[in-house]
């Protein structure tokens, strides 16, 4: 069986952003990590390996270069085989052009389960992973809970939905995108950290995969950036201050109330 | 195409969601400025009383009851969504970016080539064209983007982006037959109901949030009666969560959920950035936390530095005082 999982790299929480004078371009501190819900993708990958017979792991990025950590931190993790899909040059703000270049790679080398991360931590956009099952005409089942592969091409699937949680039988190929309570990634042994450190990762370049799903080139991109800016400060705190708690309780509702005026 | 602005209207037990009717509000806007008809979807079963109720905010309500729609699938509702706006060729469809939203119109997009922007917050009419304001990285960054005009346009936006404005006369309805094609590979095998809150976490008004500083599971009681009397939802810090004193359902923060309530009261947490990303949108932020250089303070509009045991009693009576004055 062959499982592929597709990670981006994202800017860590603590990384300093920058904008551009023109408001059109940002500088990243070089702080990266592999983005937090695509960790329970790569996890559960291993665990489906580890409860059956000859399972591959595939783990792919559209990123620039500097993605190859993210891809070898996976290795680590027990990932056999890693893909960097050279970005630069390329549109990534458009999540149609991103969901083609991944899908065309995922159709090339064909797949029985594509797992992908609820949403990415930088855009937040919960695109990606649905658009490739929507080019691959395959179904998809978002936020991921619980997952039991059977031997015999189908899956039963734990999912969180507006109202409730549902349990699905989805029969292979799919794609699935994981939410946090699916597993625990594990932290890679030094073992495995020496094995990623010696694995050659395959860097591609979009335009060699031949892609079926339509136009890859920027001026097909249907979004345009316009500007960056930040987010409007707030004015400073205001303390209430009272002799009793109950005292600023009071002075706190009045604030709400009458300043704020949000009660 | 034609320039017509189209809302995607979902519905909770059969009664439309407040989020739907600030994207009819904002889409209202939309419309006018284009000369342009404004058009409401409810989709569903046993959904006619909700597209009644939401025809006032619209000129035209496009309505499929059927009972093929009573769960929602991708495919199902995806294959109806899909006939209507190849029937009606809109300009812009707007949408929620719940769980519903995330998972249905990324596959629409596809379909349709649209042009897909998610998880906006607002937007803006410049001429001819629409700027829509897309929080990056947590909210660090905030970016204006704009869709280009050639195709459709799909924008998705959190809840609580726009106020709901009045609604007006009330428009038509018109009844479609679109069928409804479940996909052969996807076997719905049980359904089990959590979260029977009242209020969604994400549409809520008002949010009172606990941390660490709450100290025990039991505590969460207080912000839970709180919650109740103003009509809103307790939130949890992710150390809570982790403690399991509270489900991740009520998660608040960067790997958990996004919210941007009018009013947004912080006990005992500390105001770790993790945090703060989900919450820093909120129109009015307080914070309660004894310790006057816990970060969170530099978030907030208000502050009480104190012990929040003593406080919340308080706060409680004092709440409860102005709820019964209106
Ligand atoms: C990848 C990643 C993702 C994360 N995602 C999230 C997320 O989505 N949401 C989230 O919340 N966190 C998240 N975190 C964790 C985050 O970094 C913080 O660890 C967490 O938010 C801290 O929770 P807290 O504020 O409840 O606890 P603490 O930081 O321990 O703060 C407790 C506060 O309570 C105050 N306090 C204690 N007793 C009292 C009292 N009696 N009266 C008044 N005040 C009192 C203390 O002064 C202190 O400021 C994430 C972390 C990582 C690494
Ligand atoms: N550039 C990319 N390369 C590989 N996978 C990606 C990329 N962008 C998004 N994904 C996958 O799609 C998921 C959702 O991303 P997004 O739609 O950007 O929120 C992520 O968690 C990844 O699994």
């Amino acid at each position: 069986m062959k499982v592929l999982v597709f990670i981006k790299e994202v800017a860590d929480t603590e990384a300093r952003i920058i904008i551009s004078s023109d408001q059109k371009d940002l500088e990243i501190e070089n702080k990266y990590t592999v983005n937090f819900f695509d960790e329970f993708a790569v996890e559960e990958a291993i665990r489906i390996k580890e409860s059956l017979k000859d399972v591959e792991i595939t783990v792919c990025t559209f990123a620039p270069p500097r993605a190859v950590e993210a891809l070898r931190t996976t290795i680590a993790m027990g990932a056999d085989r890693a893909f960097l899909i050279d970005s630069r040059n390329h549109e990534s703000d458009d999540p149609l052009i991103v969901s083609r270049i991944l899908a065309g790679f995922a159709g090339k080398e064909g797949f029985d389960l594509i797992l992908c991360g609820r949403q990415a931590m930088d855009d937040e956009s919960a695109n990606v992973g649905p658009m490739i099952a929507e080019f691959l005409k395959i179904p998809h089942v978002n936020q991921v809970t619980r997952l039991q592969v059977s031997g015999t091409g189908t899956a039963e699937v734990q999912s969180e939905i507006e109202g409730g949680k549902k349990v699905s039988e989805i029969s292979l190929p799919a794609l699935l995108t994981t939410q946090k309570g699916l597993n625990e990634p594990r932290v890679p042994l030094i073992t495995g950290v020496m094995k990623a450190m010696k694995t050659e990762i395959a860097v591609l370049d979009p335009v060699a995969i031949e892609i079926p799903f339509g136009s890859i080139d920027r001026e097909t991109s249907k979004i345009a950036v316009l500007s960056y800016e930040l987010p409007a400060k707030r004015p400073s705190v205001s303390i209430i201050e009272g002799a009793s708690p109950e005292e600023k309780a009071t002075g706190l509702v009045r604030a709400l109330k009458e300043e704020a005026k949000v009660l | 195409m034609t320039r017509d602005v189209f809302v995607f209207v979902e519905c909770k037990d059969s009664v439309p969601r407040k989020a739907s009717l600030e994207l009819l509000s904002v889409g209202r806007r939309v419309a006018s400025q284009f000369s342009s008809g404004l058009f409401a979807v409810v989709v569903g079963s046993g959904v006619k009383d909700a597209a009644e109720m939401v025809s006032g905010y619209a000129d035209t309500t496009v309505l499929v009851d059927d009972e093929s729609l009573a769960d929602y699938g991708w495919d199902t509702y995806g294959s109806v969504l899909e006939g209507i706006l190849k029937k009606y060729e809109p300009m812009l469809l707007l949408g929620t970016s719940s769980m519903t939203g995330k998972d249905l119109f990324p596959r629409i997009a596809v379909r349709l080539q649209a042009a897909m922007i998610s998880d906006a917050v607002g937007l803006d009419l410049e001429g001819e064209g629409i700027k829509i304001k897309k929080p990056l990285f947590g909210g660090k960054v905030i970016s204006w983007l704009a869709p280009k005009a050639d195709s459709m346009v799909i924008v998705t936006f959190r809840p609580n982006s726009f106020t709901v404005g009045n609604a007006g006369d009330k428009g038509r309805i018109v009844q479609e037959q679109f069928t409804a094609e479940a996909n052969p590979g996807i076997k719905r095998v049980s359904f089990e109901k959590t979260g029977s809150k009242k209020v969604d976490l994400q549409e809520a008004d008002f949010i009172i949030c606990g941390g660490r500083g709450m100290k025990a599971a039991e505590h969460f009681v207080m912000l839970d009666e709180i919650a109740d009397l103003m009509g809103g939802r307790t939130g949890a810090s992710r150390t809570v969560v982790d403690s399991k004193w509270r489900e991740y359902d009520d998660q608040i923060g960067k790997s958990g959920k996004t919210v941007s309530p009018k009013l947004y009261i912080g006990c005992g947490l500390s105001g770790a950035l993790h945090h703060i990303m989900g919450m820093d949108t909120s129109r009015v932020i307080v914070a309660i936390n004894k310790d006057p250089n816990a970060p969170i303070f530099q978030y907030a509009d208000y502050g009480i530095v104190d012990d929040l045991f003593a406080v919340l009693p308080a706060l409680k009576d004092e709440l409860k005082k102005t709820r019964e004055d209106t």
